[in-house]
């Protein structure tokens, strides 16, 4: 029987690149594709792959936030996230969430197929960094980036993680109400939570905590000879 | 004849969905691929393809410094920008290149094809959105 594998990224070159790299391993398949964070939830709950593949950075749900969803609808779930950076707090939140394999995006063509062999033989795979890392962690409290772990976070609740990247990504909160399907007023007051939790008076504040904390990720417009966006 | 196209992206997972794409069409065929600015040059000069599909940010060499050498050594190869860069200043820049077509990345499902089509016909491609970058296309041609 086949390894089903459903494979999610917002930009079709890539989702088609990885898809072309899977298939020609014998003994897999792709079951299915998903453009955003939200579409690989449902499509992994309705086919039921083997392992999936999430992009962090994906518009309406990024991979993390998909990723815990997943996780908590089913902890069988065997998630490889792509990401084009291995910075602390992405691996961080990453492992967090539960994904079981971490790939950079600019080495998923030598290391991907070798993750989603991992995956299928019940193992994890990790890039050296963040193998690094969770060594670091062991060794010093126990805890996954030690000492290294950044000052704790007002906590927000996993919807409200949800709104905020749909509020950053310029949804009003009628448009956020229609995406997660909820009335006007419940969507304004996950809004006000969140600006109160965290302090803050406007959008802007807002936006740029969605960056800070990798909820969303924008693309730059200058070109330099080092740049590794996946994008660029 | 099949219109010949080289691919150049320094992803290799984005060159593979590129060739994927491409090489589904009937009449085109993807002659080779770089990794890099200074490969692309140099294949395109060896080459000589009909249509260079180019990433803008790489190592080595830009995309952009990369496809003023292109139309400089290899005039008949035509260059299409595929870029996630979706401002009108790197539109502008390309046009002054000699790009004569111009995607952004998030819209190559729409676009690639047609671009591409266009390119191959010594058509321009993606201006529209920007006079600017048109009017720089139009002087560059003249070049």
């Amino acid at each position: 029987m086949k390894l089903r594998i459903l494979v999610a990224d917002d930009h079709e070159v890539v989702r088609r690149g990885l898809c072309t790299l899977l298939q020609g391993h014998e003994g897999w398949e792709i079951c299915g594709e998903a453009v955003d964070g939200r579409d690989a939830v449902e499509k992994a709950k309705a086919l039921k792959p083997d392992v999936v593949i999430l992009d962090v950075g994906m518009p309406n749900l990024n991979g993390l936030a998909a990723t815990r969803q997943l996780m908590q609808h089913d902890a069988g779930y065997k998630i490889i996230v792509l990401t084009i950076t291995d910075a602390d707090q992405v691996i961080r939140e990453a492992l967090d969430a539960g994904a079981r394999g971490f790939v950079l995006k600019s080495d998923a063509a030598r290391d991907l197929v070798s993750a989603v062999e991992a995956l299928q033989r019940n193992r994890m795979f990790f890039t050296p960094r963040v193998n690094e890392m969770v060594l670091a962690g062991f060794l010093d409290k126990g805890h996954i980036g030690g000492k290294n772990e950044p000052p704790s976070l007002p906590k927000l609740t996993a919807r409200e993680h949800e709104v905020i990247q749909l509020l950053a990504e310029g949804k009003s909160s009628k448009e956020v109400a229609c995406v997660l399907n909820l009335s006007t007023k419940t969507a304004e007051t996950h809004r006000s939570n969140i600006m109160r939790k965290l302090g803050f008076h406007s959008i802007r504040d807002l936006v740029v905590y969605a960056i800070q904390n990798n909820i969303i990720q924008v693309q730059t417009s200058q070109v330099t000879p080092t740049e590794t966006s996946m994008h660029s | 004849m099949k219109v010949r196209i080289l691919v150049v992206d320094d992803h290799p997972v984005v060159r593979r969905g590129l060739k994927s794409l491409l090489g589904s069409h009937s009449g085109w065929e993807v002659i080779d691929e770089a990794s890099d600015g200074a490969e692309a040059v140099d294949k395109s000069g060896q080459l000589i393809p009909d249509v260079v599909v180019l990433d803008i940010s790489m190592p080595k060499m830009s995309g952009l410094e990369a496809c003023r050498l292109i139309r400089k050594n290899t005039p008949a190869s035509e260059v299409l920008i595929v870029t996630q860069h979706d401002s009108p200043q790197m539109m502008r820049e390309a046009g002054a290149a000699g790009a004569r077509g111009y995607v952004v990345k998030s819209n190559i499902g729409r676009d690639l094809i047609r671009a591409v089509q266009a390119t191959s016909e010594h058509q321009p491609f993606g201006w529209d959105q920007d006079r600017t970058a048109r009017s720089d296309q139009k002087s560059s041609d003249l070049i």
